[in-house]
């Protein structure tokens, strides 16, 4: 593990107070010591850089995925009280709500192993990639009502079933949206991208349930073994990155004028309750509820698809649970016993209420929130579920996937987009992209192994294993 | 064109070096318009860009961002920029021509240019910048 850092339980780790100057509170991060090797000193500063922010509660977070951003390392979680904390576009991310959901299907692995038909009407038909367009016809007004009901907005004009915002983290949509606070700008990239996955990390993958193991939750989240499912990655598109663009620049202004002293330009900040802050908060939950509403556009999408080729109904291809995890939230938790309300951060690191949470609806208060983690291309995906140690040391938060360790440049240098994709096609995964680049990008071999990742939450208890997925077929941007 | 890109595990970090800061931001805008699009970028259709900001590292962030919006919205892919810099304001006239699904997909989107690591110095030889690209 690296200088200056020290071993606080098993897999815990604390950067004390002190490693950059004029750090509140200690900064404290959740590793295995095989996956410390990964570890960049980068990652470590950002984290302490976080814990120089007012406001912030008991510690600056990091959660086993983590590397080296900007900002926020990803794999950040910070909580600030609400009179004398800060929000910064910076602890949130350019892709607003990039989150991730599952649904599943009543098909078995051999129905869609090996077809290449099914992945190939999936491509055309999902928008993906650099200029991808959206191919539904979505006006100006109808953009309005995306930012406000997110999700809802999708179900009530016949994306999707009333069902399915039931299984949205925060019902599809966040309550304090505030159109207001979005740009023009932001607006203008917004209308044509609806319904579209974007490109880089975010995908759409066909995958099968190949491990069970917590069987009660399973069966709770409409689970089996060996059913198939689909795993949709993607976020805010074009208008959540104007609105973190336009909102620094307003925030670095407010920096100044609330005089807070902040050790990296992309920390800007507001105060939580002051007009920029809560103007960036509006803004950043509209284009929150812009991305739920995405992602229920493509899963539309998705099930049209498959019930044409498998002949299938759609209400057969319930949601398990969409998760956001580049999102900062207002909520409640015990402080030094007391329950408080205060603004979470979440970047690249995802919600695990555990069970008895007043957040999740009834037939899922038992078990906890469904946390979905996904995996590197040609990997395993995950399913946990949120536990009450999460409630306890990190504001209900969990890992959001693998983590990179390798730089695109190196993986373009190393890897080639061809042999990888007949490397996984030998072992049954089918993979379609709009270039070789952007596979030999994604490559299995440039994250840490995802099953190392949710070993570490789930050892440290912060979420628990529920099942496996195992993938199929991927398509990217 | 003088840029590179560096080493960085989650995004795209770019170096970029040259002898006057109108040529830099020419660099990190070829660069940006890499990354996004790929080589395979024409001109033809021009454009003008007028930035004011408060100091340099804003000055190339709100252009790059700009360019980014533009580009996006009005589907257009840049291969050229005639920059000139007097202070703190930017005016480039670009170059480049409509969005081609078949030549312009290969590349990856930038979500954002950030602040974190941005540098621009002057040396002996020049001016130097480093710069990410959120993508």
């Amino acid at each position: 593990m690296l200088d200056g850092v020290l071993q606080t339980g098993v897999n815990e780790w604390e950067v004390p107070v002190g490693y950059v100057p004029g750090m509140r509170v200690p900064g404290k991060f959740f590793l295995s010591e095989s996956l410390g090797s990964t570890l960049e000193t980068g990652a470590i500063e950002q984290l302490a850089n976080v814990a120089t922010l007012p406001g912030i509660i008991r510690h600056s977070l990091a959660m086993p995925d983590i590397h080296w951003g900007y900002g926020f390392p990803i794999g950040g979680v910070a909580a600030f009280s609400l009179d004398e904390g800060v929000i910064s576009p910076g602890g949130v991310g350019f892709d607003i709500n990039c989150g991730v959901r599952l649904i599943t299907t009543p098909l078995v692995q051999k129905d869609i192993a090996g077809r290449r038909d099914l992945i190939e009407e999936l491509f055309r038909a999902v928008p993906t990639g650099v200029g991808g367009k959206s191919t539904l016809r979505i006006s100006p007004p109808d953009l309005e009502r995306m930012m406000v009901k997110g999700a809802n907005w999708a179900v009530d004009t016949g994306y999707g079933v009333r069902r399915d915002l039931i299984r949205c983290e925060d019902g599809g949509y966040m309550k304090q949206a505030d159109s207001r606070t979005v740009s023009e700008k932001a607006k203008q990239r917004g209308v044509p991208q609806g319904g579209t996955l974007g490109s880089g990390n975010h995908f759409l993958e066909m995958q099968v349930v190949s491990e069970i193991f917590d069987p009660e939750a399973a069966e709770v989240f409409g689970l089996s073994l060996g059913q198939c499912c689909c795993m949709i990655h993607c976020g805010s598109r074009g208008l959540g990155h104007q609105v973190c663009t336009d909102h620094l620049k307003l925030l670095e202004t407010a920096t100044k004028k609330y005089q807070i002293s902040i050790p990296d330009r992309q920390l800007a900040c507001a105060p939580i309750l002051s007009p920029e802050g809560k103007d960036y908060f509006g803004a950043m939950a509209a284009s929150a509820n812009y991305a739920w509403a995405n992602r229920q556009l493509i899963t539309h999408t998705t099930r049209q698809v498959l019930a044409k080729m498998f002949r299938l109904e759609y209400e057969d291809m319930p949601l398990v649970y969409d998760v956001a995890h580049n999102v900062a939230k207002i909520e409640e938790h015990t402080i030094e016993g007391k329950q408080q309300k205060v603004c979470v951060h979440r970047k690249g690191a995802t919600r695990a209420f555990g069970p008895g949470s007043d957040e999740l609806p009834a037939e899922l208060k038992k078990i906890g929130q469904p946390v979905i983690i996904p995996g590197s291309m040609g990997t395993s995906s995950f399913v946990l579920r949120g536990t009450r140690t999460a409630m306890e040391k990190t504001f209900g938060s969990t890992c959001h996937g693998a983590g990179r360790i390798m730089s695109r440049t190196q993986a373009k240098k190393n890897l080639s987009g061809k042999d990888i994709t007949a490397h996984l096609l030998k072992a049954g995964i089918i993979v379609r992209a709009h270039s070789d680049n952007a596979i030999a990008d994604e490559a299995p071999e440039v994250y840490k192994s995802s099953d190392e990742v949710v070993n570490v939450v789930h050892e440290v208890g912060i979420s628990r294993l529920v099942a496996r997925l195992s993938p199929l077929g991927v398509i990217k941007g | 064109m003088s840029f590179e890109e560096i080493s960085h595990t989650a995004d795209v970090k770019i170096r970029a070096r040259a002898l006057t800061p109108d040529a830099l931001f020419t660099d990190a805008f070829l660069a940006l318009m890499q990354v996004v699009y790929g080589t395979d970028r024409k001109d033809g259709i021009t454009k003008e860009v007028r930035i004011d900001s408060d100091n340099i590292e804003s000055l190339l962030c709100d252009f790059l961002s700009e360019i980014l919006f533009i580009a996006e919205v009005e589907g257009l892919v840049f291969s050229q920029a005639d920059i000139t810099i007097e202070g703190l304001s930017l005016t480039a006239v670009l170059s480049g021509e409509s969005f081609d699904p078949l030549r312009h997909s290969s590349g990856t989107e930038v979500k954002g240019v950030s602040y974190s690591g941005l540098v621009i110095e002057k040396d002996a030889n020049g001016y130097i910048l480093d710069i990410l690209f959120d993508v």
